[in-house]
């Protein structure tokens, strides 16, 4: 089922164009069709508005990295949630990815900070506590005077599963570990949650 | 191509596009079908989150005649498996289930009685109940089912007749019984109780109320795991993932 790439020299408009396409084409979401029109778009565009977008893209794969306290995507040496002083870095959500971060924050309800794990766990693939953040969360559930864990990970198997293992390995630590409230179907991912049912998510929060 | 309808549990899934999977499903009717199922990911659409690891589902499918991908068109969630309480054990035993079906079984290839076997055994997992006797008997459901169940009743050497309670050893690297007779001390063995063998017996004979009638001693419990684990092992080529997280 793999999508067809073109050979680029196959491509009308010669390699150049036929390769942008392919490159294009491999985005997620963007079909042949799309990827030919966007190619179109650059190459009739001007010279400096396609540049932009090609520094762009140079800059965030140069100079974004991993959050160093909660491993969200950022381009300091803190995100900017970390960074900012208003936020109770004592209550910490835990989520999956950082497109969880984003889709929480859209919400505007959580005053607090988090911790992003890198995936879940899934033994049968391979993924073990180790490839995740687990450790660094340990470590700032000890150190840092962290008063609430909320667990965000999807309302999937192996999303309940992970959280689980997390709750597990802080028994008696004495933080308090709350999850999202049901609101959002089991087996889905937060990321297709709408704002509204993250939001009564999130306010709803129940002990683990 | 053809539609086909099924009962089926989701034993893998693999993101393959930003919402989409290619889920791996154990039907009852059709065995393993490897399916595309496009949109999977969102809330909305023919499969209402339907897909998640273990569920139980009807599903609707196209088998592709060319080899490729099947296309999954609808999946209605009959239920989830869920764990009990806080039992990270019973949620590894249920992925054993899920190791097993994938790693012995083929596409195609149907086994009604293997998928009864293996909701009884989620069943029992999520009752809460010990899930060590129900994993044994899935185990040893399996083996017999894709054929490779060790010989219980005779030597796998000489295959002459072990009468109950009789001395015999298990083989590792044959993954069957030994009698003292062709036993030699090159061969890597174990230790097994006559008692043990009996249990073996009982296990792979009975298929549904037995678990809870059988009392099992701690050394009995290892004997077994020992066997099963060298049979499985010899059965998939390698040592099951789940056996090293899965507390027996
Ligand atoms: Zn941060
Ligand atoms: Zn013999």
């Amino acid at each position: 089922m793999a999508r067809r790439d073109f050979h680029p020299e196959e491509h009308p408009f010669g390699p150049a164009v036929g390769r942008l396409v392919n490159r294009l084409a491999d985005l997620p979401g963007v079909g042949r069709k799309s990827a030919e029109r966007l190619a179109n778009h650059l190459v009739s565009c001007s010279k400096r508005e396609a540049l932009e977008l090609a520094d762009a893209i140079r800059d965030v794969k140069e100079r974004v990295h991993r959050c160093q306290r909660c491993f969200n995507l950022t381009d300091g040496e803190l995100c900017p949630i970390c960074r900012d002083s208003r936020r109770d870095a004592a209550v910490v959500c835990v989520v999956e990815q950082p497109r969880d971060v984003a889709s929480l924050e859209a919400t505007g309800v959580f005053q607090g900070v988090y911790h992003v794990l890198g995936g879940r766990l899934a033994p049968l693939e391979g993924i073990t506590p180790g490839d995740l953040t687990i450790d660094s969360l340990v470590e700032r559930v000890r150190n840092q005077g962290v008063r609430e864990l909320v667990m965000a990970t999807n309302p999937t198997l192996e999303g309940d599963g992970t959280a689980l293992f997390i709750t597990n390995l802080l028994e008696g630590s004495g933080v308090k570990i709350t999850r999202l409230a049901r609101g959002i179907a089991t087996g889905s991912v937060l990321e297709f949650a709408n704002r509204e049912m993250l939001a009564d998510a999130l306010r709803g929060r129940q002990s683990f | 191509m053809s539609t086909e309808k099924s009962d089926a549990l989701v034993i893998r899934l693999a993101d393959f596009s930003e919402s989409s999977r290619v889920v791996t499903l154990f039907t009852r009717e059709q065995g393993k079908v490897a399916a595309l199922a496009k949109g999977a990911k969102r809330l909305r659409g023919p499969f209402e989150a339907a897909l998640d690891l273990l569920s139980f589902c009807r599903v609707v499918f196209i088998r592709k005649s060319s080899g490729g991908l099947d296309l999954l068109t609808e999946a209605q969630l009959t239920r989830r498996f869920a764990p009990p309480g806080r039992d990270l054990n019973a949620l590894y035993g249920g992925y054993y289930v899920a190791e097993l079906l994938d790693g012995l079984t083929e596409e195609h290839d149907p086994h009604p009685d293997l998928f009864d076997a293996a909701l009884r055994t989620l069943d029992a997992i999520a009752s809460g109940s010990d899930p060590r006797l129900p994993i044994l008997q899935f185990e040893l459901t399996v083996l017999k089912e894709v054929g490779r169940l060790p010989e219980l009743d005779a030597c796998c050497a000489c295959h002459q007749p072990l009468e109950l309670g009789a001395a015999a050893r298990f083989w590792v690297s044959q993954g069957g019984l030994i009698c003292p007779a062709c036993s030699r001390p090159e061969y890597q063995h174990s230790e097994i109780q006559p008692g043990t063998v009996a249990l073996l017996r009982a296990l792979a004979d009975d298929d549904s109320t037995l678990a809870q009638r059988l009392s099992i001693t701690p050394r009995q419990y290892q004997e077994l795991r020992r066997t099963l684990t060298s049979a499985i092992s010899h059965t998939l080529e390698r040592r099951p993932k789940m056996l090293a997280l899965l507390k027996f």
